[in-house]
């Protein structure tokens, strides 16, 4: 049985796991509304509720999955990339519990959670599969032929697709976080009603940030601005990035299968959009696609552990490992 | 019943085992390591490893778990208390939460050594001071009261003062060292009592102040000028010693590991990333 432990960003996650990727449970502690206020993530406040939550979440993960300590035979944490004070908390907290029965630990990559978040599960995808992760605080495309890694093959060069939602949003007089207020308001709006860029920089990498500003032009630009339609083709733009480079990294691979995973596999139009690439593709639900602890347990699977007392030293990392 | 306790209020990473029998096994870190860049991830667990193992005790064999909750570097402390609560969880143990000012003015007080305990140890009194008594014949023989003064950053320090044996007098405060010099002037004026001699009274009985504390190596210039002593900088009164937090921690109840928390006295600052 695996503990996992996720504080990157602004969830509170614990969750523990089986060997064969079974999720015994897997606890989400969002601090989202608490951001709202501020457009965005606030770094101290964030670190701040994790340090609250932290014991409580762990003990509701081991609580419901029908466990105690002494069932727990490793330990996983993620060590970065992230919000480096909100990442310190968990893996403060993972060392001492895994230091205080002498248990195994594996330091988890974030992203490495999100790639194979899919392979957990009934029905687990498997080798080779490219894999499209799209959220407020990522935006890559990599492909797995081996569960212990990915190879990125592009990712965004400025903001995250979910970024460009929340800022979109702003924009538009709506809510935070903006993926689901835009993914609402588009509904009732015509997608081709406006033209927005669709930068392709690069082979398959993305660039989002010149969209918030073609939009902020826009509505500078009208007298009346229909929030709808711009909300709709703000939405279809930002799709529309993320499915052409899918579609050329398909092609450019020859990979046949497709994983989904970030806060943005939520966006109702992205899911339409992916299912009629003719790939086989696995969309995991809702609380394995947004952060959580039991992909970074998952992952944790394909990655060796660091023994007792290996990992007492070990340090949490904001950016990603090269 | 033995008790493990831990700092991380500053730069520097402390731990210390303070075992029934009275023996302490501590990892006492240098003056200099408060200079240096934080590192409480790479080195508290296994400083607290280390003594644990000298102590030969398993995490089970301890009645509590102590920790300095500040106030400091608040990601210091959050790596502090989130690891003294999930050692404690995991063990079924209580925390005892310390202040790490208390804790730095105990530490003050350990190195000022024989300061007002009278005439037996002059020469351990004079040695700790940074300059000599002659300077003040009166606060010569009243013990120094133990200000304790954390680098907060942004400009600013977090103190408290303390009477000598640790009563606090006022604070945690978050201030500039201006501030904290004028602040400390006024409340070392020392209140008249009965039984004072006209001489008291014309105030030549001020209390001496004895600072330690990285903010006070950092803002020597302001404090001395204002008549405050501050220790040299290679004293080992300038770190907060986990010895100093398992013997406060003897006169803390203990509680539930969820309830404590840093305790950080400024609001977080609300910059969305
Ligand atoms: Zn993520």
């Amino acid at each position: 049985m695996i503990l996992g432990i996720e504080t990157s960003c602004d969830d509170t996650c614990a969750a523990v796991v089986d060997a064969d990727g079974a999720i015994r449970s897997n606890v989400i502690a969002s601090q989202g509304l608490l951001h709202a206020r501020y457009g965005g993530v606030v770094p101290e406040i964030a670190s701040r509720h994790h340090l609250e939550l932290v014991d409580a979440v762990t003990a509701d993960a081991l609580e419901r999955a029908g466990a105690g300590l002494d069932d727990v035979e490793t330990v996983a944490v993620t060590t970065g990339p992230g919000l480096i004070g909100a990442l310190l908390v968990g893996v403060s907290s993972a060392k001492a519990i895994a230091a205080s029965r002498r248990l195994p630990l594996v330091p988890v990559d974030h992203l490495h959670g999100h790639v194979t978040a899919s392979m957990l599960g009934a029905q687990p995808i498997e080798p080779p599969y490219l894999c499209l992760v799209a959220s407020g605080g990522h935006t890559f495309l990599a492909r797995v032929d081996d569960p212990s890694t990915y190879d990125v093959l592009g990712q965004t060069l400025d903001d995250a697709a979910g970024e460009a939602f929340d800022k979109g949003a702003r924009l538009l007089g709506l809510g935070y976080p903006g993926g689901p207020e835009i993914d609402r308001l588009a509904r009732q709006g015509d997608p081709e009603a406006f033209d927005f860029p669709r930068s392709a920089p690069g082979e398959l990498d993305f660039s989002f940030s010149g969209l918030k500003t073609s939009l902020l032009y826009k509505l500078r630009e009208l007298a009346d601005p229909p929030l709808a339609d711009l909300a709709a083709s703000y939405q279809r733009a930002v799709v529309d990035a993320l499915v052409a480079r899918t579609e050329k990294a398909f092609l450019q691979t020859g990979l046949r299968r497709l994983a989904i995973g970030g806060g943005v596999a939520a966006n109702s139009e992205l899911r339409n959009a992916v299912n009629q690439l003719g790939a086989q593709v696995w969309v995991p639900p809702m609380e394995l696609c947004t952060d959580n602890a039991a992909m970074i347990a998952g992952a944790a699977r394909f990655t060796s552990p660091l023994p007792y007392p290996d990992y007492l030293a070990l340090d949490a990392q904001a950016r990603p490992a090269v | 019943m033995s008790l493990l306790g831990m700092d991380t209020s500053t730069a520097a990473s402390a731990a210390c085992v303070l075992r029934s029998d009275g023996e302490a096994f501590e990892v006492a870190p240098e003056p200099a390591t408060l200079m240096a860049r934080p590192a409480h991830a790479r080195e508290l667990m296994p400083a607290v490893a280390a003594v644990m193992e000298r102590a030969g005790l398993d995490y089970a064999d301890l009645e509590a778990i102590a920790v300095g909750v500040g106030p400091g570097t608040f990601t210091g402390l959050r790596i502090g208390v989130a690891t003294a609560r999930a050692l404690a969880n995991a063990n079924g143990l209580e925390v005892r939460p310390v202040s790490s000012l208390a804790a730095l003015a105990a530490g003050i007080q350990a190195e000022a050594g024989a300061v007002g305990r009278g005439a037996d140890e002059p020469a351990a009194a004079r040695s700790i001071a940074a300059e000599p008594a002659a300077n003040e014949p009166a606060a010569a023989d009243a013990a120094p009261w133990l200000l304790p003064v954390i680098d907060a950053k942004r400009g600013e320090v977090f103190t408290a003062l303390y009477e000598p044996g640790g009563d606090p007098k006022w604070g945690p405060l978050a201030l500039r060292p201006e501030e904290l010099a004028e602040h400390a002037g006024a409340a070392a004026e020392r209140l008249p009592a009965e039984g004072d001699t006209p001489a008291d009274r014309a105030g030549e009985a001020r209390h001496t102040l004895l600072a330690a504390g990285d903010g006070s190596v950092r803002f020597r210039g302001v404090l001395e000028a204002a008549g405050i002593r501050v220790m040299s900088d290679d004293s080992r009164a300038h770190v907060v010693r986990a010895l100093h937090v398992c013997r406060l921690a003897a006169g803390v109840r203990g509680v539930p590991p969820q309830a404590v928390l840093p305790d950080y006295l400024r609001a977080p600052d609300a910059k969305p990333q």
